[in-house]
């Protein structure tokens, strides 16, 4: 019966340090806690420092919705961001590519008002974005099966109701 | 065996707990703001959750829109496609397990489908829906 008691207390302590100790969380799984229930987790290599300050700074109006959370969370979040920006590292791949080719006057929001996304992805006709599948541009892992693990290629596009896209 | 119950109850307990103090802390609000606050009600409940309203991005929804209304199947993010887990914690035991969750979520989605945070009474009424139904 004492062991018994004792294995309660011991598993509920347990349990109230896992439901209360977010510390442990690397700043990494809080952003994608907070911000990828919503969307895709987007590599944070795409935009600069700058971007990700004022995305932070207006996340109460964050593309037409309240998307605020704790504010010592959100102190994380913003670090994690700005020290893994696009002019924070050393950037490869299409991250650079894309990163590269925002104007320095600029100070994009969305990964797909950045030119070089635009004009890669100018071709792909209206339907094939606005189908449910898909539903908006921002949509990235719709199409590009392999977007969470930051694999953009051709070889890992495949359009719902369409399938292999070759340029 | 003997574990795998002690687990369930040490959670159910947990679990229990911190919605229940919730609930209580949205029931003194309530009281505080309406004298003749009678305790919360599913049917109010269910009214917030299935109207629709002019949300915040300018379109008509209501809570189902993205939750649908069987709390057991997964929902969709009406705007970014994005899935949504069940709400009911008996499929999915994540949920109504972190204060801060439920209240940062709560909020949120009361300001994307009423573009204002909601009372105490209303978010009472809404959990009490939530939790009557599965």
């Amino acid at each position: 019966m004492k062991k018994m008691i004792f294995t309660i207390l011991a598993l509920s302590i347990t349990l109230f340090a896992a439901n209360n100790n977010s510390n442990i969380m690397t700043s990494k799984t809080l952003y994608m806690q907070e911000c990828a229930s919503c969307h895709m987790g987007y590599q944070t290599e795409f935009l600069p420092k700058r971007s990700w300050i004022k995305m932070m700074n207006t996340l109460e109006d964050h593309f037409g919705v309240d998307a605020t959370f704790d504010k010592e969370d959100e102190e994380r979040v913003r670090e994690y961001l700005v020290s893994n920006a696009s002019d924070s590292k050393r950037t490869y791949g299409d991250m650079k590519k894309f990163s590269r080719s925002i104007s320095s006057k600029s100070t994009p929001l969305a990964i797909s008002e950045i030119p070089k996304f635009k004009r890669e992805h100018d071709e792909v006709p209206k339907r094939l974005i606005i189908q449910k599948e898909v539903k908006t541009i921002s949509n990235c892992m719709a199409c590009h099966t392999d977007a969470q693990k930051g694999l953009y290629k051709e070889r890992n596009i495949l359009i719902p109701n369409f399938g292999r896209w070759d340029d | 065996m003997k574990l795998i119950s002690l687990l369930l109850l040490t959670f159910s307990l947990s679990y229990a707990s911190v919605l229940t103090d919730y609930l209580d802390s949205l029931d003194i609000q309530a009281k505080k703001d309406n004298q003749g606050f009678n305790g919360f009600d599913k049917k109010r409940g269910e009214k917030i959750f299935t109207s629709k309203h002019l949300g915040k991005k300018g379109k008509e929804i209501s809570c189902v829109s993205c939750h649908t209304n069987n709390f057991t199947q997964n929902g969709e993010n009406l705007f970014t496609g994005k899935l949504i887990k069940p709400l009911s914690p008996k499929v999915n035991p994540k949920r109504f397990v972190k204060l801060k969750t439920i209240k940062k979520w709560i909020k949120r989605n009361f300001k994307d489908v009423y573009k204002r945070e909601g009372t105490a009474l209303e978010k009472g009424d809404v959990i009490t829906y939530i939790l009557s139904k599965d």
